[in-house]
């Protein structure tokens, strides 16, 4: 299932999936540094003459463009994401309940997971909730603004920030499990080791190999 | 000390010397002026009383415009509202948040009266109170411009029956303190502006810094948690490899050459 180079390997994250992901991970990093100069004054001097504003404006163009972005260039994977995210079984609940476990750097007693393991799917799940929250108020904070009495703005900018709070706690997160079970492989290339896959999708990579023996092309 | 200005209304001529004075001494483009001159009359011909209201800023003690900054380029100083512009984002926060509409957007940045900052700091006047020829105008301690304004009422109540003082405790106490000589409704000014609406203060006073403090909180404790369970993650994976190479089956190892 995969070429010499990528022996051993598992392809989990295909180009198009690579390219929307960096664009995430790009646009959210601009709109969170240009953002934060409007909340910590050590980094005021960033928003000083305006320019981080239109930066703000550019780099949220890219973040709105990412679901729209992952349909045309991988559908499939845009669906699976989708759907696989809002789904959970029996065997996720128990990972939920020993979940510390999980974040402590040991699999050996965690149900077998999927190709998204439960902590994925929650952290899939609220991502897409708490961007959707940003970027409705950040587009009434764009467009609307005028319109806006002060004591709506600041429920609009509240609710902004705290929406951009839970994204920035959800990257911690996120940034945390990449480091302990050293994914940065499936965003550069998209392989991942296979014996490390059954260690932590063990379904994902039963349900690989029993499509691979049906199918040996694909 | 706090300083403010004593705009008499009932001395002002209308002249416009003061909007040229500032626009000449704080240097501003062609299109900007920090002080608007409006005519407000009532009563039929001949009753009538008016006056020419001296639009600008009010320099309120609790200052919308302050609160909503969000890069502290607007700022209180010695009681009155000053403007960095060179820290100014252009937002435009405070131009929805005055609630005498004073501060405008010009080029992107937030303009308005700062009290003429670089003069006073020098010990001068601002530019408007120098160029006043009808000493409508004034500038100096807070509490001597209050008394002086009551003074100014007292001897004036004979002839404009509604005169009074305005600015005293409006937004906390203005910078502005003004002899009106009629109601503040005759010269569009609110007779109480709305206070500083308290999410304002949870928006930049509590989930701002609580927001700050849980991301540095959560940052750091990832970090230390990040190296520990790294380390146990490595070490599980070493024993995993250790127990494949003694020949011991590890979670279905038997399909590793169906793979291939």
């Amino acid at each position: 299932m995969s070429g010499q180079e990528h022996e051993g390997q598992i392809l989990r994250y295909r180009t198009g999936q690579r390219i929307v992901h960096a664009i995430m991970a790009s646009s959210f990093l601009i709109l969170l540094i240009t953002g934060l100069a409007l909340v910590w004054s050590p980094l005021a001097f960033i928003a000083a003459g305006g320019w981080s504003r239109y930066l703000h404006r550019i780099a949220a163009v890219g973040f709105i463009s990412v679901p729209f972005l992952y349909l045309l260039l991988d559908r499939t994977g845009a669906k699976e994401v989708l759907v696989e995210s809002f789904q959970y079984d029996h065997d996720d609940v128990v990972w939920f309940k020993k979940m510390y476990r999980y974040a402590l750097g040991r699999t050996a007693e965690m149900p077998p997971q999927g190709r998204l393991n439960a902590g994925q799917k929650l952290h899939h799940s609220a991502v897409i909730v708490f961007s959707a929250v940003i970027v409705v108020t950040g587009l009434v904070l764009w467009f609307a603004k005028a319109n806006l009495s002060v004591s709506m703005l600041s429920w609009t900018a509240m609710i902004h920030d705290l929406a951009m709070l839970a994204l920035t706690l959800l990257l911690v997160g996120h940034v945390f499990f990449t480091y302990v079970y050293k994914a940065w492989s499936s965003m550069a290339t998209g392989y991942v080791p296979a014996d490390e896959m059954k260690l932590e999708h063990g379904k994902w990579v039963e349900e690989l190999e029993h499509d691979g023996a049906k199918d040996p092309v694909a | 000390m706090a300083s403010a200005f004593l705009l008499d209304m009932t001395r002002c001529i209308g002249c416009e010397a003061c909007v040229l004075a500032c626009k000449a001494g704080n240097q501003l483009p062609v299109n900007t002026q920090y002080i608007e001159l409006i005519e407000h009359t009532s009563g039929t011909f001949p009753d009538l009383v008016g006056g020419f209201q001296n639009h600008r800023c009010y320099h309120c003690a609790d200052a919308a415009c302050v609160a909503v900054c969000p890069t502290g380029a607007l700022f209180k100083e010695d009681g009155l509202t000053r403007l960095n512009p060179d820290a100014c984002s252009g937002c435009g926060y405070c131009v929805q948040a005055c609630p005498y509409g004073v501060p405008k957007m010009q080029n992107g940045r937030s303009t308005k009266c700062d009290a003429c900052a670089s003069n006073v700091s020098g010990g001068g006047s601002p530019w408007c109170v120098t160029t006043c020829p009808a000493q409508a105008l004034e500038y100096g301690d807070r509490d001597e411009i209050i008394a002086k304004a009551n003074s100014r009422v007292a001897e004036l109540k004979d002839r404009y029956p509604k005169v009074q003082v305005y600015g005293e405790t409006q937004a906390g106490g203005l910078g502005l303190i003004v002899v009106l000589p009629d109601d503040p409704a005759m010269f569009d000014i609110p007779t109480d502006p709305q206070p500083v609406p308290v999410s304002v203060d949870i928006w930049k006073g509590v989930v701002q810094p609580v927001s700050m403090g849980l991301t540095a909180v959560a940052a750091v404790g990832a970090g230390v948690l990040g190296v520990i369970a790294r380390r146990n993650h490595l070490a599980e994976l070493k024993e995993l490899e250790a127990r494949e190479k003694a020949g011991v089956p590890a979670g279905g190892s038997e399909s590793t050459e169906e793979e291939q």
